[in-house]
């Protein structure tokens, strides 16, 4: 699923020129880089609040046991701009996340991808970059 | 009227349309993508009273930086080099980072389509968006900036760790303000939106990012008095001609903008200069921050609204759990300690 890509440019002063996405907090702060996780769950709640959606997933542990988990994810508004609804995920959707465990052990998690079952990424339709296509916000 | 007649009157006007034409193209500005596009007839809307109407929904997202980057000297990209750099821009957003690196400890941007290419953005020649200084750079820092943000880095210090105080922590990730509400005005990571509406005396401008607002009366009262200081600022506006003009001080130093003082005063300018772009441009002056006043251009791009809400605090879980994560760091390394000595 994860493609390593190391991007070369030509131009330091073109790499330079790319403004660098910043979070409004250090994800790094709150997961641990050294607790890579992967979760098949289904989903039972989806906040769609800032300043980050948070996906509620139910997940069955080795011994069968059904584990609730919080996965962290982006602010929703410009998904909504897009027209992603609540009722664009539905509960019980089966879901993969490839993510961070919380730094303090408890079930939460940051989503670094969302996978659905037939192997799309979650809001993408699998072609990413521009699925939803350049300036698709602007009428 | 004979048909020769009527068509030589034709072809001169078209003549005419052509040489027209390729004046207005010979005189457009150099700095604006849309200097390529055919010229149209548009006229400024006003308000019913009168005023240039900046109202609607915008966005300041952009490619540019603020600063230009250490290997360019020219002010201007060719319109192939800008096109190149959105381009490579938009495949950093939506590249994967490398599994157990600093940066994959995040969401992707991508799936909750908050890199630009995804939204609206404004295309721009320029180099950077400082226009002065001519190097566009920001200015250097005099002793006095310096010695502040020294003293300002020091107090975090005394106070502790980054997740020891909550003083300590970034105003954002404490979702009291976010970078770039302004003013001046720059694009946070995303939701860059901002919604204006003009009343009989007032502009209103609504951020995106925790639905900060600015109340501008435009009646030529005087701001607040010295002792009163907020997060914002103390805004006040007037037309000089097609331009709104904002003045603000009365800044905090709750709040400092790359190292500024609360003595700072910012002055905005917005043009509207066609259907879709607000050319907003500002000024820092900051004598105990900055060597010279400096100053940006940034264009602002129509987009649709509404503006969704942002109530950050409602929702900010990750304030608690960074709290928590460094507790049981803490307690890991106390318990290390801990083992080490009893051996």
């Amino acid at each position: 699923m994860r493609t390593k890509r190391a991007v070369v440019f030509a131009g330091v002063g073109f790499l330079l020129a790319a403004v660098p996405l910043v979070a409004h907090h250090a994800f790094s702060a709150e997961f641990d880089i050294a607790k890579p996780l992967t979760l098949q769950g289904t989903l039972t709640k989806w906040e769609m609040i800032n300043p980050h959606s948070w996906f509620h997933i139910e997940v069955k542990d080795p011994a069968g046991k059904v584990v609730p988990w919080m996965i962290e994810g982006g602010s929703p508004n410009q998904l909504i701009r897009l027209g992603v609804t609540k009722n664009t995920l539905a509960v019980g959707t089966a879901i993969l996340i490839e993510g961070y465990q919380a730094k303090d052990g408890t079930n939460k998690a940051v989503g670094r991808n969302f996978t659905l079952p037939d192997g799309t990424r979650l809001f993408l339709g699998g072609s990413a970059p521009g699925a939803l296509g350049p300036g698709s916000e602007k009428k | 009227m004979s048909h020769r007649y009527f068509a030589s009157v034709s072809v001169l006007a078209v003549l005419i349309a052509v040489v027209l034409f390729a004046l207005v193209l010979a005189q457009a500005p150099s700095g604006d993508a849309k200097a390529d596009a055919p010229a149209k007839t548009w006229n400024m809307p006003r308000t019913p009273d009168g005023q240039p109407d900046l109202q609607g929904f915008w966005t300041n997202a952009t490619y540019t930086p603020l600063e230009r980057p250490k290997d360019v000297t020219k002010e201007f990209y060719t319109k192939e080099e800008a096109a190149e750099i959105e381009k490579r821009g938009a495949e950093r957003e939506s590249a994967q980072t490398v599994p157990g690196t600093i940066p994959d400890v995040h969401y992707d941007f991508t799936q909750f389509g908050l890199d630009r290419h995804q939204g609206t953005y404004a295309s721009n020649l320029r180099t950077s968006l400082i226009v002065d200084p001519p190097d566009g750079k920001i200015p250097p820092m005099t002793v006095e900036g310096q010695t502040r943000v020294a003293e300002r880095a020091e107090a975090r210090k005394r106070r502790g760790g980054p997740n020891d105080a909550v003083q300590n922590m970034p105003l954002g990730a404490r979702c009291l303000i976010m970078e770039g509400p302004g003013p001046p005005m720059l694009a946070p990571a995303y939701n860059s939106n901002y919604q204006i509406v003009q009343a009989p005396g007032y502009v209103m401008i609504l951020v995106e990012m925790i639905h900060d607002v600015r109340m501008i009366p435009l009646d030529g009262s005087p701001h607040l008095p010295p002792h009163i200081r907020q997060w914002m600022g103390s805004s006040r506006g007037r037309w000089e001609g097609e331009t709104l003009v904002v003045e603000t001080t009365n800044f905090t130093d709750k709040n400092p903008f790359r190292g500024s003082s609360e003595t700072m005063r910012v002055i905005e300018r917005f043009t509207r200069v066609d259907e879709d772009t607000i050319v907003y441009k500002f000024t820092i002056e900051d004598p105990s921050t900055w060597t010279r006043p400096w100053s940006a251009e940034v264009p602002m791009k129509q987009t649709v609204g509404p503006l969704f809400e942002h109530a950050c605090h409602e929702g900010n879980y990750g304030l608690a759990n960074t709290l928590a994560g460094a507790r049981a760091e803490e307690k890991r390394a106390a318990e290390e300690t801990a083992k080490k000595e009893s051996r």
